[in-house]
């Protein structure tokens, strides 16, 4: 007659964390959890789930605590967190990041050349592209920012899209691209600092952030396309803000012969991981708490892995051919220009794109 | 002068080996009993292990030491570890007790991946393990898992 007994029971204490420790998906470490009670006790009781996230996403590290459904004692709620978040932080759906614009270092033409521009690679304005103009400068290592913010306070980023503008209205064409583009995540310093419109008031709000992620530099190509930066390892975004920074400028602009940065269209791409987790920050010690809901997690999990990157979900107003509200406003500025184009043709153009 | 030192390692059930001391240095745990044990610890008693894990051990041993930079190393391990379950374990135990570091990684890490895919109730038949969860808790279990579609 054969006697079951439990071999990781068997095997000593150290060489049992061990072996449970080589496994490298969260779901396997569940399921071993539910093998048995000492099985459980091994997993449990050595956060075994919070050190694979942790091995696997080191921007993790700042976590000092979960929030999660108060019955649990902490060693099982850390389990069950850390479990989920491995999961949903490698296969929730992938789809578009980027929320809302926060400040533009400098903007030439506002609101014409605003930040709002980058959004929506479909919108136009008088049917050119719209986009977002830098001031100008006679420096060419003058850099700008951009700041977004994105869809989920925590989500993890794969990469990142840029397509430099080009003035098909200038003579000869040219793109107003940078040398290198270079990303950094992060949080607010505090979030009373974030009840202002830095875009309204042209305002840079770089120094209102801690930035815990900064990217290498990478080269970007003066063609008018949108280019891919792929991040070499998907990042947490633990916060909920990108900031795009532009170094070295390329082209000039004859009528001024001076140096700008002209941008059609930003978007990142990851898998945001509210409403199943967010974080809070307490200040002023800038702790981080991970909020997890599991009803929320589970019910992300069985609406399915089809994620969506078409663009019929990315996160924008509607198309906007009038980029600004007032339309008196709106009147003096076209009133101001004088490439003499004729502007009857607007009735169209506020048919909206669907 | 290099010695060819030779040791003798003696299992549970009272098997004897004689190695190069150099492999049997490959052993932390025989490592340190030779370096405490003074000039004439030639027989070394490894209750823990016995003579058929014991033999396999030192095949281990031997190869990562004579050969270390081969470039069959790799498929040296892969085929060493395809062994049956309980020859695997008692490796396992064995490598634990005797510290030897790359063969407890080898065989903690073959273990593990027998888990892969496989369902809680699959995990208990293969390394015969009784559930000692009441009806309620695997109930508990069951529904706090869902999301995890091998539960």
């Amino acid at each position: 007659m054969e006697t079951r007994i439990d071999f990781l029971e068997w095997l000593e204490p150290d060489m049992a964390f061990k072996i449970l420790s080589c496994l490298d998906d969260s779901a396997d470490l569940v399921r071993a959890s539910a093998v048995s009670r000492y099985w459980q006790n091994i997993v449990v009781s050595n956060g075994l789930s919070k050190q694979l996230c942790m091995s696997t996403f080191p921007q993790l590290a700042c976590i000092t605590r979960v929030v999660g459904p108060s019955h649990e004692n902490s060693s099982e709620r850390d389990h069950r967190a850390y479990a989920s978040l491995f999961r949903a932080l490698t296969s929730f759906p992938l789809t578009y990041c980027v929320a809302d614009p926060v400040s533009a270092s400098s903007t030439d033409n506002y609101p014409q050349e605003s930040i709002m521009n980058t959004l929506d690679p479909r919108d136009t304005i008088r049917n050119r592209g719209s986009y977002w103009s830098s001031k100008g400068s006679n420096d060419t290592e003058t850099p700008e920012t951009l700041i977004y913010s994105l869809t989920a306070n925590i989500c993890v980023i794969t990469e990142i899209n840029l397509h430099p503008f080009q003035a098909l209205f200038q003579f000869d064409f040219p793109i107003y691209s940078s040398r290198f583009v270079r990303f950094r995540m992060g949080h607010p310093k505090s979030c009373n600092d974030l009840n202002y419109d830095f875009v309204d008031a042209q305002e840079c709000a770089d120094d209102k952030f801690i930035w815990t992620y900064t990217s290498q530099m990478f080269p970007v190509i003066q063609q008018n396309r949108l280019q891919r930066f792929k991040l070499p390892e998907p990042v947490i975004c633990i916060g909920g803000y990108l900031q795009v920074e532009l170094l070295g400028r390329v082209q000039k602009q004859a009528s001024d012969d001076k140096y700008y940065f002209c941008v059609a269209h930003v978007q990142a791409i990851g898998r945001q991981l509210s409403p199943a987790f967010s974080v809070e920050f307490s200040e002023p010690s800038n702790s981080v708490s991970l909020k997890y809901d599991a009803a929320k997690f589970g019910l992300t999990v069985s609406n399915g892995q089809n994620g969506s990157l078409s663009t019929s979900v990315l996160p924008v107003q509607p198309p906007r051919q009038l980029a600004w509200g007032n339309l008196q406003e709106f009147m003096q500025i076209v009133e101001g220009h004088d490439d003499g184009v004729e502007y009857d043709v607007w009735a169209d153009e506020f048919d909206p794109i669907l | 002068m290099t010695s060819s030192k030779t040791i003798v390692l003696r299992s549970s059930d009272g098997a004897t080996f004689e190695v190069d001391e150099a492999v049997a240095l490959h052993s932390l745990m025989i490592k340190h009993r030779i370096e405490t044990g003074g000039a004439d610890s030639t027989t070394i008693d490894v209750p823990e292990v016995t003579g058929n894990t014991l033999s396999k051990v030192i095949e281990y041993c031997k190869k990562h030491v004579e050969a270390p930079n081969s470039d069959d190393l790799k498929s040296f391990d892969t085929d060493f570890v395809k062994v049956d379950q309980a020859v695997l374990c008692h490796l396992a135990k064995a490598s634990y007790y005797m510290n030897i570091k790359g063969l407890l990684d080898l065989s903690s890490k073959t273990i593990a991946d027998m888990f892969k895919g496989k369902t809680v109730e699959q995990i208990r038949e293969t390394f015969h393990i009784k559930n000692d969860f009441t009806p309620e808790e695997e109930e508990e279990l069951r529904k706090e898992n869902s999301w995890n579609l091998f539960v």
